[in-house]
């Protein structure tokens, strides 16, 4: 076991997301689910294609529209190991 | 709504302008003094773009920015103002070496600067934000 201030996380977090599967679950188009977290739509396809990482507080209203936590719907994938 | 009123009143007040100066000016069918004017058009036709898009989102019930557009303006503008600074140092290095007067070299550049804003505005809205 490391020791404290050597042990380092070398890589970067990816983020995936569920938001795709949990719209067609809930039967939703890209346009109802921006006007229920006022955003754009863009915003909800560049979501879905993991090309962005949203704010807590957006990350918040898409778990509350779909009734799930937070941790349900965003996966963080580690891309390298915790030492 | 009011800034997208603004944006198509300014393209407007530029068409208009340049269309004065074109007519007036008696300028000659020269490839090289049609560019300017032509590269002004362009500048003009993406604050039309720019201005139809809010539009849409406006009669889309969308808001006109959220915080992903707003993310991609802020990354936008400091990657061109970084890439800008090249571009002068450039005009800069070229300004003795090429037979071309001050107030020409000065909207050229200013182009330039534009250009540069729509090239990283279009690749941050095609690549994304992450990890940010």
């Amino acid at each position: 076991m490391s020791s404290a201030g050597s042990s380092l996380v070398t890589g970067v977090s990816a983020m995936n997301n569920k938001i795709r599967e949990y719209r067609a679950k809930y039967n939703l188009t890209q346009e109802d689910l921006a006007q229920r977290v006022k955003v754009r739509r863009e915003t909800i396809v560049f979501l879905e294609k993991n090309k962005y990482n949203p704010s807590l507080k957006l990350a918040y209203d898409l778990a509350k529209v779909f009734s799930v936590a937070i941790e349900e719907l965003f996966l963080f994938e580690d891309e390298t190991g915790m030492d | 709504m009011k800034r997208t009123i603004i944006i198509f009143m300014l393209a407007a007040l530029v068409l208009a302008t340049c269309a004065i100066w074109f007519l007036t000016s008696g300028v000659s069918f020269e490839w090289m003094g049609l560019l300017q004017p032509f590269v002004i058009i362009f500048v003009v036709v993406l604050g039309l773009f720019f201005g139809i898009r809010r539009l849409r989102s406006v009669r889309r019930g969308e808001p006109a920015e959220d915080e992903l557009s707003k993310k991609i303006s802020v990354k936008t503008a400091s990657v061109s103002y970084y890439v800008s600074i090249y571009l002068w140092l450039a005009v800069m290095y070229f300004s003795d070496k090429v037979q071309m007067e001050v107030h020409t070299m000065i909207g050229t550049g200013i182009i330039g600067m534009a250009v540069i804003y729509v090239l990283c505005w279009l690749f941050f809205s095609y690549r994304g934000i992450r990890n940010e």
